[in-house]
């Protein structure tokens, strides 16, 4: 029997495998080498970036909800000038396709990292971020403006040779009308679903558990909105989905595949199994040897066919 | 690392309203860990799957036995997450990653003082059993709520160590009654005093010619004390902080705390992965962001 075909395009990139891990939840691809080598995966997905450096929200950053996590971290990271010269040297150098991840809280903030982030950065793309719902005035209004999410890709598209990946937020009534606006805009994918925004209050001190009050909801709560929403975008576009938003299991991977995602990622997942992402791959390949599928490709969509 | 722990002792402590637990597993993690580091266990029911309550619950080493491949892990349950944990019996097998984190150092000669406030204490015993074994003199100070609770929470156990020992209650039950921050002010000043007199007038840091170390686990604000008092002393002292835990390995930035550099500027590290032990004088204690 043949081995089953895992790899996969996505904006032109070829994956070894579909499986890649969400921006936030990977730290900058080192931090899980002791549970799951970074060249089994398809490809990583970076810390979000802003350019100038970020301490972050306040502690409490997360609170814990059934199946699910609420999280404000609130962009922590280096800053672009940091991630250039202490970041990436290493990062390029990991044996998967490496995404980085930029976030802005204005257009000239995106402007400025697509133009220091090109192929030869060593980057196999760039996910735009306009999606984050825990930073004040932050890139989520460009996410849920379908004017603004044009006109932000569009600036992107036009500084930087990488492809583009439009993150997109699930806090908006048309995620079609996002989607398509995104690839007016020249987006090449999509990143389907950032967080849904949430909260929590504790009642014994009678105020929000979070200390910026609002998060954004990832893990297995939220995965029957994301895969709602990769079904509806994969009707009405043809751009190429990365699919995420509580994929726990390799069981939760297929729906996605099967909705109409080309790769599928991991991101709260893997706080519950460091290993998750190796063991959806298997159940993937499995999955596809068990029914006769020469290609992990062929599941794409399928669902849509029935 | 990830391993399956196998529970050979899954124990209550004291009385059923205490809460306290005494859990020793089977595997590997003890060949590495080092007192202070801790471990990331799975608290689902392993039998059926389930991602509700989601996390992994991270809790301190309390004993490493490495001839016996087993680590103790003594807790409070506390909510959701603990209570199913609790229910884990023995022969079953729990997901665990770890050891993780930084330790505490051992220093290299001189008497280490732990200061432990409730069940700040769990970890330090680690910490007394690999000082003990390196030839360190050690102290304990350990404050709690009575002596019902400090006996519950393995008050024998330290008597079996044969170190001096200084408790505090807030009943006065047992040992000294108050804060257990001010005995060790009290036996800091009488050092400092007795100095004092044989050096006349010179500064107070130089008593530490007994080259006195501290590990302090317990709540916020007394770790903050002893902090202070240490500062004052010229003592080095090492705290032990706590916070909410996303992934445990440095990958989400959940659990920043904040610290002061050596140019002075307010940075974050994870207390996952870069602690959860710090240097006293690192940590900011009251801050905003």
């Amino acid at each position: 029997m043949c081995p089953v075909d895992l790899t996969t395009n996505i904006a032109g990139i070829t994956l070894r495998n579909p499986v890649l891990t969400c921006s936030g939840t990977y730290g900058f691809g080192e931090e899980y080498a002791a549970y799951c080598p970074v060249e089994a995966l398809g490809g990583i997905t970076l810390k979000g970036l802003t350019p100038k450096p970020r301490l972050g929200n306040a502690v409490p950053r997360l609170a814990e909800t059934p199946a699910g996590l609420l999280n404000a971290v609130g962009l922590e990271n280096p800053g672009l000038e940091e991630f250039i010269k202490s970041y990436l040297p290493r990062v390029r150098k990991l044996p998967t396709a490496v995404i980085a991840n930029v976030s802005g809280f204005s257009l000239e903030d995106y402007v400025q990292m697509a133009r220091a982030l090109q192929r030869e950065s060593g980057l196999a793309a760039l996910e735009v971020n306009i999606s984050c719902p825990n930073v004040k005035h932050g890139g989520m209004h460009f996410g849920t403006d379908p004017k603004s999410a044009e006109e932000v890709i569009a600036a992107v598209k036009a500084e930087t040779d990488l492809p583009i990946i439009a993150k997109l937020s699930p806090n908006v009534t048309d995620i079609v009308g996002m989607a398509k606006a995104v690839q007016r805009g020249g987006a090449d994918a999509l990143s389907l679903i950032n967080t849904l925004l949430g909260m929590r209050i504790d009642i014994d001190q009678q105020r929000p558990v979070l200390a910026n009050t609002f998060g954004g909801l990832s893990g297995p709560a939220i995965r029957p909105v994301a895969v709602r929403m990769v079904w509806q975008v994969a009707q009405a576009s043809d751009l190429p989905i990365i699919g995420m938003g509580g994929i726990t299991t390799w069981q939760d991977a297929v729906e996605f595949l099967l909705a109409g995602a080309t790769a599928v990622s991991i991101g709260t997942g893997n706080f519950v199994n460091p290993q998750a992402p190796l063991e959806i791959l298997q159940g993937i390949e499995k999955y596809c040897t068990d029914r006769g599928f020469a290609s992990v490709r062929e599941l794409v969509g399928m669902a849509h066919k029935a | 690392m990830l391993t399956e722990g196998l529970v050979v002792v899954h124990e209550r402590l004291g009385d059923k309203e205490q809460g306290l637990r005494r859990l020793v597993l089977k595997g590997p993690i003890a060949q590495t860990a080092q007192a202070g580091q801790f471990v990331a266990i799975q608290v689902q029911d392993s039998s059926i799957s389930s991602f509700d309550p989601l996390l992994r619950r991270p809790i301190s080493l309390a004993e490493i036995s490495p001839e016996r491949d087993e680590i103790t892990l003594l807790y409070r349950i506390v909510g959701r997450g603990t209570e199913i944990l609790a229910r884990a019996r023995c022969g079953e097998k729990l997901s665990v990653m770890g050891p993780l984190g930084q330790g505490f150092s051992l220093p290299e000669e001189g008497e280490l003082w732990l200061i432990a406030g409730g069940i700040g204490v769990f970890p330090l015993y680690a910490l007394a059993q690999s000082a003990l074994a390196k030839g360190l003199t050690v102290r304990l100070f350990w404050g709690g709520e009575n002596q019902q609770f400090l006996e519950s929470a393995g008050y024998s156990h330290w008597q079996a160590l044969g170190i001096p020992i200084h408790l505090s209650t807030l009943d006065g039950s047992i040992g000294q009654k108050g804060l257990v921050t001010e005995q060790v002010q009290e036996r800091l000043s009488q050092l400092v005093g007795q100095v004092k007199q044989e050096q006349e007038q010179e500064q107070e840091k130089l008593f530490n010619s007994e080259k006195i170390s501290v590990a302090t686990c317990g709540p916020k604000k007394m770790m903050q004390a002893v902090t202070e008092l240490c500062k004052n002393a010229g003592v080095p002292v090492e705290v032990s902080l706590e916070e909410r835990m996303g992934c445990a390995v440095g990958a989400c930035l959940g659990c920043v705390c904040t610290l002061i550099d050596e140019a002075g500027s307010l940075i974050h590290k994870k207390v996952c992965q870069d602690g959860p032990v710090f240097r006293g004088e690192e940590v900011v204690w009251d801050v905003s962001c």
